[in-house]
């Protein structure tokens, strides 16, 4: 076989299925759209020699080694940063944006999709004020190591990552104004024994409340955001308590000064890519998208692998773990490894996989988000931040019996912006859900380019575009 | 529990949508629409150009067809006697340009109507369509065209390559001149079946969307209803069959005969949001293009035969994009946010097929209107009313039966109901 396995995504899942391909000697083509490996988990400072001591020891440690082992695998690995794939021909090759703005198509006898996830946007009055982010993208901007957001910050959402960027802000100098868990503290509890699968994370969990506690960082359970508050940014943000399904109790509102707000309400597998080629998607538990793989992290089809954030949310070590699975299967499939040998290697992985996923589990069901949660946008709120359309043209759509998503988006333009739905289809399918009492209400078909591109891309018949081959 | 009304429509695009709005205008009549939605509908995935000399001279999507089947037909007949000329036109029979210019016609009335009625605007906009020329090539076609319509010849309007840069400012240098076709106009397909369809509902027409119809009921010769998966049992007096592309399984089913409705695809792009860059729409012998009241440029489209497949594929948008820049040089620096494609209902001589068919009672036909859906509804919607309220038409619907195609009987009808 003269054509390399390709791997899409150079995070924590791509970075390990190459290594593993690399140290049984197959050569690997790595895309990624960032200028650096390791994912938005272990991209590590984006200058050399900037010190991320604040991100804790074990942190910098796993970094290190992920990256170290890389690096000695580099030879048999061709890594093409700044590269985003915007498409798919059919389930024989991709399309390929490269760092100089031009379309090429690679085509790959074996692909491994690792394209990680995005954060879950959580529409409320404000929430598109300068100085509400994303919790992961607030993260990423102190691993950077070159900007940090202005204090004071309020951090609102739910799960582990909460109580972890609120100490990595404080170790890094940024005021905490307050962290607000949506799930009830008791909610919480009830899963200490599943939480101890990982009795390393749990106890981290424990250091980080009792660091919190210690710089008198206030973190209260079964709140969260109602409201973001300024002129031009954000000076102030409402949180309220929520019921168990996040309804806001309004009647015992406070208000938070505050210069930012990071919203953390969980993760959606980036499927973009994966449902363009047409491979089988299931529905996960919180209503989100997913493409299925099987044991061997294999699609619907045999010779297309997942792995990582992308077929299920469940952290980068798990995604170093199934990323080296697909590696094993890709080296069956090539003939490379026997079946004995490929079956003990897994064998060996999945026990390591076992406790991190009865951890997640564990996460899932704490962190398991609350319907309550779409009553907070007003009328004049924007849900589709690309077309502007407002929390009241939904009802309105929704008033005139619009019942699946591909009619509330040619009723009132939600998601045929240049995001294509990836902020607000969660929203819409959850009040489409809420309105016709229907699990399925249909998906957005992600279209051709997944990111805009210039027609300059494309090259003209005639003019050898394969530089690439 | 089964329902009864007085018309079913099966299929919610644009044609089924008119004839609902304008049966909903009927107080005494009891309408539903049933309609599934099913990748590549042609309505969604339309220009929305209103194009009615432009298509019956065989332009918009039309001339990048012809071209195709002109260059597919030198091959075939190479080494033969018959000589398939690109620059000879393919213009639609006077029947057709009745059609498409009645339907024209309504749409000023329309906008005002729906909008002012049922607070829906599909926003129409007078924007002429100008056939870009190039080359001798494309002037002789040009010419051809204005012959053949002297009829129209106040619709027609030649333009040099100063008036069509004057008009055009961003077309490239490279362009001649232009023919422009004055009535020719544009509007959101989408916008368009929705501002219908909430006019229908508005008016009390019940909407079942969502709902495949998966067999019709029969009592003798006679179509008594339909059954659903989703929604039970609907009996009717008549039923409408305005399923886009899938018209033939309809019929089938209702009538045993398989009217010849064959799914055609056509790719289409578009750019992300400009200022304006065009005044007008634009054909030229590789694509056409029309800027939509929101700065979004549309530019289509390609005429595949490829079954019920609606992948988009590289070297066709390629095509299309450098057909575009050729045109428009600006685009070069433009985004390009989205492709898809979608599946026009065609027809073997390129004519809708309106009406009853012989032999069958309570069913019409509203399919096959290949190109020109979205320009037609409008009329289509009219005669169909007129058909279910035994009133005169307004034009001759026999160029659109049926029964103008020797249909042979496929399966029987399904047995009359019990």
């Amino acid at each position: 076989m003269s054509l390399c396995p390709v791997i899409v995504g150079g995070g924590p899942a791509g970075m390990a299925a190459a290594i593993e391909l690399a140290e049984h000697g197959v050569r690997s083509i790595l895309i990624d759209e960032a200028s650096r490996l390791g994912g938005v988990v272990y991209r590590g400072p984006l200058r050399d020699g900037v010190q991320l001591d604040y991100l804790g020891p074990r942190y910098c440690e796993v970094l290190a080694r992920l990256h170290g082992d890389f690096a000695r695998q580099a030879p048999l690995i061709e890594v093409r940063l700044n590269s985003r794939v915007i498409g798919a021909e059919a389930t024989r090759s991709l399309m390929v944006l490269d760092a100089d703005e031009q379309l090429y198509e690679q085509a790959y006898p074996q692909l491994l999709l690792a394209a990680g996830c995005h954060e879950r946007s959580v529409p409320f009055p404000g929430w598109t004020l300068p100085g509400v982010m994303l919790l992961g993208g607030l993260q990423l901007q102190i691993k950077s190591g070159v900007v940090k957001p202005q204090g004071p910050v309020v951090i609102a959402g739910t799960g582990p990552l909460l109580p972890l960027v609120a100490c990595q802000l404080h170790a890094a100098g940024v005021a905490v104004a307050g962290v607000y868990e949506a799930s009830a503290f008791g909610k919480i509890a009830k899963q200490s024994l599943a939480l101890l699968n990982k009795p390393q994370l749990f106890l981290d969990g424990l250091s980080m409340l009792a660091y919190l506690k210690l710089h008198r960082i206030s973190l209260r359970y079964g709140w969260g955001v109602v409201e973001a508050r300024g002129e031009g940014g954000v000076s102030s943000v409402q949180v309220a308590p929520y019921s168990a399904d996040w309804q806001p109790d309004l009647a015992r509102a406070e208000e938070v000064a505050a210069q930012t707000l990071a919203v953390g309400y969980g993760f959606i597998p980036r499927t973009q890519l994966s449902q363009q080629m047409g491979l089988e998607h299931g529905f996960s538990d919180d209503g989100y998208l997913r493409a299925t793989a099987d044991i061997w992290q294999q699609s619907s089809e045999q010779h297309i692998h997942l792995a990582g954030d992308m077929g299920g949310i469940r952290g980068g070590e798990a995604a170093m773990l199934a990323g080296r699975i697909a590696a094993v299967s890709i080296l069956v499939q090539r003939d490379v490894l026997g079946t004995e040998a490929a079956l003990q290697r897994r064998q060996a992985l999945l026990n390591k996989l076992a406790a991190i996923l009865r951890f997640r589990a564990a996460v899932d069901r704490y962190t398991e988000r609350g319907s309550g949660q779409t009553s907070l946008p007003a009328a004049d709120t924007v849900i589709c931040r690309c077309e502007h359309t407002t929390r009241g043209d939904i009802d309105l759509a929704l008033s005139q019996g619009v019942q699946d998503m591909a009619s509330l988006k040619m009723r009132t333009r939600v998601s045929m912006g240049d995001c294509q739905g990836r902020m607000c289809v969660g929203y819409c399918s959850d009040r489409l859900r809420q309105a016709t009492g229907r699990q399925d209400v249909g998906w957005l078909r992600p279209r051709f380019p997944l990111d805009p591109i210039p027609f300059s891309a494309f090259s003209q018949p005639g003019k050898d575009a394969s530089t690439h081959e | 529990m089964s329902k009864f009304y007085d018309v079913i429509i099966a299929g919610g695009g644009v044609i089924g949508a008119s004839c609902a709005y304008q049966l909903s205008k009927r107080k005494h009549l009891k309408v539903a629409l049933i309609d599934a939605k099913r990748p590549g509908n042609a309505t969604r995935a339309s220009a929305g150009g209103l194009w009615a000399i432009g298509e019956s001279v065989g332009l918009g999507c039309g001339v990048i067809f012809f071209r195709m089947m002109s260059a597919n037909r030198k091959r075939e007949a190479a080494g033969s006697a018959v000589v398939v000329d690109s620059s000879t036109p393919h213009i639609l029979p006077q029947s057709f340009f009745d059609f498409a210019l009645q339907s024209n016609a309504l749409y000023p009335q329309l906008h005002r109507e729906l909008k002012g009625l049922h607070g829906m605007d599909f926003k129409f906009e007078e924007t002429g369509l100008k056939f870009v020329i190039y080359d001798d090539e494309d002037r002789l076609y040009a010419e051809h065209i204005v012959g053949c319509i002297p009829h129209l010849a106040d619709q027609v309007r030649w333009l040099d390559q100063a008036a069509l840069r004057a008009a055009e400012p961003n077309v490239s240098l490279e362009a001649q001149g232009a023919l422009e076709f004055l009535c020719d106009h544009q509007v959101n397909p989408f916008r368009l079946a929705d501002a219908y369809t909430e006019g229908a509902r508005q008016n009390g027409v019940d909407l079942y969307f969502n709902t495949n119809v998966t067999g019709v009921l029969h009592q003798g010769t006679r179509v008594r209803g339909v059954r659903t998966d989703e929604a039970g049992v609907f009996n009717c007096d008549t039923l409408i069959n305005a399923t886009g592309a899938w018209a033939a399984e309809l019929s089938r089913m209702a009538t045993g005969l398989s009217i010849p409705v064959n799914p055609v695809k056509g790719q289409i792009l578009l750019t992300e949001r400009m200022p304006k860059l065009l005044n007008g729409c634009l054909t030229t012998s590789d694509c056409y293009m029309a800027q939509k009241d929101n700065g979004e440029i549309l530019i289509g489209s390609t005429t595949e035969d490829k079954g019920f497949d609606v992948s988009t594929t590289y070297p066709e948008i390629n095509g299309l994009v450098q057909g575009a820049v050729r045109c428009i040089p600006e685009l070069a620096q433009v985004n390009l946010k989205r492709c898809w494609a979608g599946l026009r209902p065609g027809s073997p001589d390129e004519l809708p097929i309106l009406g009853p068919m012989a032999g069958v009672q309570g069913y019409l036909n509203a399919c096959g209107h290949f190109r020109t859906g979205i320009l037609t509804s409008a009329i289509t919607g009219v005669l169909l009313d007129k058909l279910v309220n035994d009133e005169p038409l307004p034009l001759d619907i026999t160029p659109f039966l049926a029964d103008r195609f020797a249909l042979q009987p496929e399966v029987q009808p399904e047995p009359a109901l019990a």
